[in-house]
């Protein structure tokens, strides 16, 4: 199956369920197993409150069904300065523990996009 | 003192205390990593005390000279760990939604109930605070725990697993000598127990439907059941001994 699946949503805390709701969807249709799924929910998660703390007011998600899921999530317009949290380090060691091949794209030595994927057999 | 120096201290002598000082001051990790696993089939304060074990350990085996902040290595750590306990603990059986929601309700509720009266919740206050049946409720607590197939049948150390009494797909009424057996042990039950079999296992009515056409109620034929099935077992155990 080779799917290109695009979110483009406000970063504010109440699109958070929706954009899990949506990747949890994603996540069956590639073919990921339940708990592969709710990993992928937290890393979108993850990534999305990132860009939140990095000052951006959007963020488009992508998502690429091939022989694995490959997902992007790239900040939109930044509206803010960047707030440098504690939890920014969990969140990227925490993305590191549970997808592959993360990779976090820097702008001018800010966080702009985050990518990553999960096989099929997770 | 700062990480490396508390690190190496705690190395050095062994003291609890300051490995205790480390752990409290980490103890947030455990407590957000925890809160990214809610919503699994598993309560956050079993997840925060799966990840708090997690942080303990991997106080002692961090290696503060390999250059890597606590926080970095801790993280991992604890994420693979809270991943192992939804590997090896979780409800292999995944309840409905509509079960998994009633059995919080009817833990909050019951908690509730308990904090006011100062007595366990009877299944009909459990009921009434929900807005659900009391069959909902007896049934949702019955729906509760996955049974390995190797667990013996009951207490008794005779050896008998679940894999043992219970009958293969493919023989489970066909076969005769099965049919007298249960025949044989349906006949030791009264005439009332004998209609609660019928009605419940072979026209599979509800308990509540079975309560009105036994002209008692939902919870006796609840009670009744449970006798029922006991003594069916026991009856056939002692069958397939024989």
């Amino acid at each position: 199956m080779n799917e290109l699946l695009v979110l483009r949503v406000r970063l504010r805390n109440d699109m958070m369920t929706t954009v899990r709701l949506a990747t949890g969807g994603v996540c069956s249709l590639a073919g990921l197993s339940y708990d592969g799924g709710e990993d992928c929910k937290v890393c979108v998660t993850e990534s999305l409150l990132l860009l939140l703390r990095g000052g951006y007011g959007e963020a488009e998600v992508t998502f690429t069904c091939g022989d694995r899921l490959h997902v992007s999530v790239a900040g939109i317009g930044r509206q803010s300065a960047p707030a440098p949290s504690d939890e920014d380090e969990i969140a990227a060691a925490l993305l590191n523990a549970l997808a592959d091949d993360v990779l976090m794209r820097r702008e001018q030595g800010a966080l702009c996009a985050i990518e990553f994927a999960f096989g099929l057999q997770a | 003192m700062n990480e490396e120096e508390l690190f190496k201290k705690y190395r050095e002598t062994g003291d609890l205390s300051l490995r205790n000082q480390i752990v409290e001051k980490y103890l947030y990790i455990a407590s957000v990593l925890a809160k990214k696993f809610v919503g699994r089939g598993v309560e956050y304060d079993d997840l925060f005390q799966v990840a708090s074990l997690a942080l303990i350990k991997g106080v002692d085996r961090f290696d503060e000279t390999k250059g890597l902040k606590f926080s970095t290595y801790i993280t991992p750590t604890i994420t693979g760990e809270i991943k192992n306990y939804f590997r090896d603990r979780s409800r292999l059986v995944h309840l409905p939604r509509k079960v998994s929601e009633l059995r919080v309700g009817i833990k909050k509720a019951a908690a509730e109930i308990f904090a006011q009266t100062g007595r366990k919740a009877t299944a009909k206050e459990l009921a009434k605070r929900l807005h659900v049946s009391e069959e909902d409720i007896l049934r949702c607590s019955e729906a509760g725990g996955v049974v390995s197939l190797d667990s013996p049948v009951d207490r008794e150390e005779d050896g008998m697993s679940f894999h043992d009494v219970l009958p293969a797909a493919d023989d489970v009424f066909e076969d005769v000598e099965n049919r007298d057996a249960v025949n044989a042990a349906l006949s030791s039950l009264s005439e009332q127990e004998r209609k609660l079999v019928a009605y419940r296992f072979g026209q599979e009515l509800s308990q509540t439907e079975t309560a009105k056409r036994l002209g008692v109620s939902q919870m006796n034929v609840s009670r009744m059941e449970r006798k029922v099935l006991q003594k069916l077992r026991d009856q056939l155990k002692q069958t397939m001994v024989e």
